[in-house]
């Protein structure tokens, strides 16, 4: 016998068994099919999940209150357009005038020690409020603070919430909205945090 | 599906067991879809598939051990021919039996029986030739009736 003959009818030996795979066939494409189930829904799941999260930092993101958007306005007004108004400068007449808002002349000073200087202050009215209009200067720029004693049920923390231009802190001991005409408004706050 | 019923035949011949034939086959096919990443386009798919094929059945041998006589006698071809060379092929050690089946049965070159078996070419060869002779002598008898 040679080895073509051999191969031959080794091969005819072998096809000639009936093979059913259909059984196989139905295993494997269930697993597969179960698996791109598996795979869409948990896909479908993370994308809802990124929604979600997407949907709260846009609609559900605290607002900065309306008094920001009056400290802008009376920043704009006394300090970028020089409106003519009688402003306190000496360091114990500012703090006895915040002693008579209920801040604490502490507060006024612990701004100053954040690098932040001291230049003027006076009382002023934002959304039917007093509060204390505080002038600061560094570099070169002026920063305008308004304190106010706060409502002891709006007290949410002190971590300053806002931007660039204006920033909003509120501590159990103060309400405080920093402004600036360019940039540096949180930087403020945020130092502001760590004092008051 | 393509090359399932092929696989499927070489399995039980492997195994001679229908059931762990269908298991192997099974196996090899999961593998192949959550690995077809790694398949080069353009590359022979069946020589792949046999490749995978060939993989889990020496994991399986070695950790389980297939023994060959167990299933024995199960899997026969229904021409009386036939069910001689059957028998001398699973009289054969599972190493030219894996060869025979993948050169002769399955008509890979011996270049990619070698990828196939993850074996030298050299080894393949020499592996068919043994296989081959060891047949032919197992098969004489039969010849000798036929020429009679």
């Amino acid at each position: 016998m040679t080895d073509h003959e051999l191969d031959q009818r080794l091969r005819q030996s072998v096809l000639s068994e009936e093979v059913d795979a259909s059984r196989i066939e139905s295993v494997v494409r269930n697993h597969i099919q179960g698996n791109r189930w598996r795979a869409f829904l948990w896909a479908a799941a993370a994308l809802i999940v990124v929604a979600a999260g997407l949907s709260y930092r846009v609609f559900y993101t605290d607002p900065l209150p309306a008094i920001c958007a009056a400290a802008q306005q009376d920043h704009q007004r006394e300090i970028v357009n020089g409106a003519p108004r009688r402003w306190l400068t000496e360091d114990s007449a500012i703090r006895s005038l915040a002693e008579t808002q209920g801040i604490s002349a502490q507060a006024v000073a612990a701004l100053s020690s954040t690098g932040y200087r001291l230049e003027r202050a006076r009382l002023c009215f934002l959304e039917k409020q007093v509060f204390l209009h505080l002038v600061y200067a560094r570099d070169g720029s002026e920063y305008s603070v308004f304190l106010h004693s706060p409502d002891k049920s709006e007290d949410r923390g002190n971590s300053p919430r806002g931007g660039a231009k204006v920033a909003y802190l509120q501590t159990p001991r103060v309400t405080a909205v920093f402004v600036s005409r360019e940039r540096g408004a949180i930087t403020f706050a945020r130092a502001g945090a760590n004092v008051l | 599906m393509p090359h399932v019923a092929g696989l499927l035949r070489v399995a039980r011949r492997l195994t001679l067991d229908p059931a762990a034939a269908e298991d192997l086959v099974q196996e090899t096919m999961l593998l192949a879809w959550r690995g077809f990443r790694g398949f080069e386009r353009g590359t022979n798919a069946r020589a792949w598939l046999f490749r995978i094929l060939f993989n889990v059945f020496h994991g399986r041998a070695r950790r389980a051990r297939y023994s060959p006589e167990a299933g024995a006698g199960i899997i026969r071809p229904m021409l009386q021919e036939a069910a001689e060379i059957a028998q001398a092929l699973d009289a054969l050690s599972t190493e030219q039996r894996a060869v025979l089946l993948v050169c002769v049965v399955e008509g890979f070159s011996c270049r990619e029986a070698a990828g196939i078996l993850d074996l030298p070419i050299g080894t393949v060869m020499s592996r068919l030739a043994r296989a081959r002779e060891h047949l032919k002598k197992m098969l004489e008898p039969m010849a000798k009736a036929a020429y009679k």
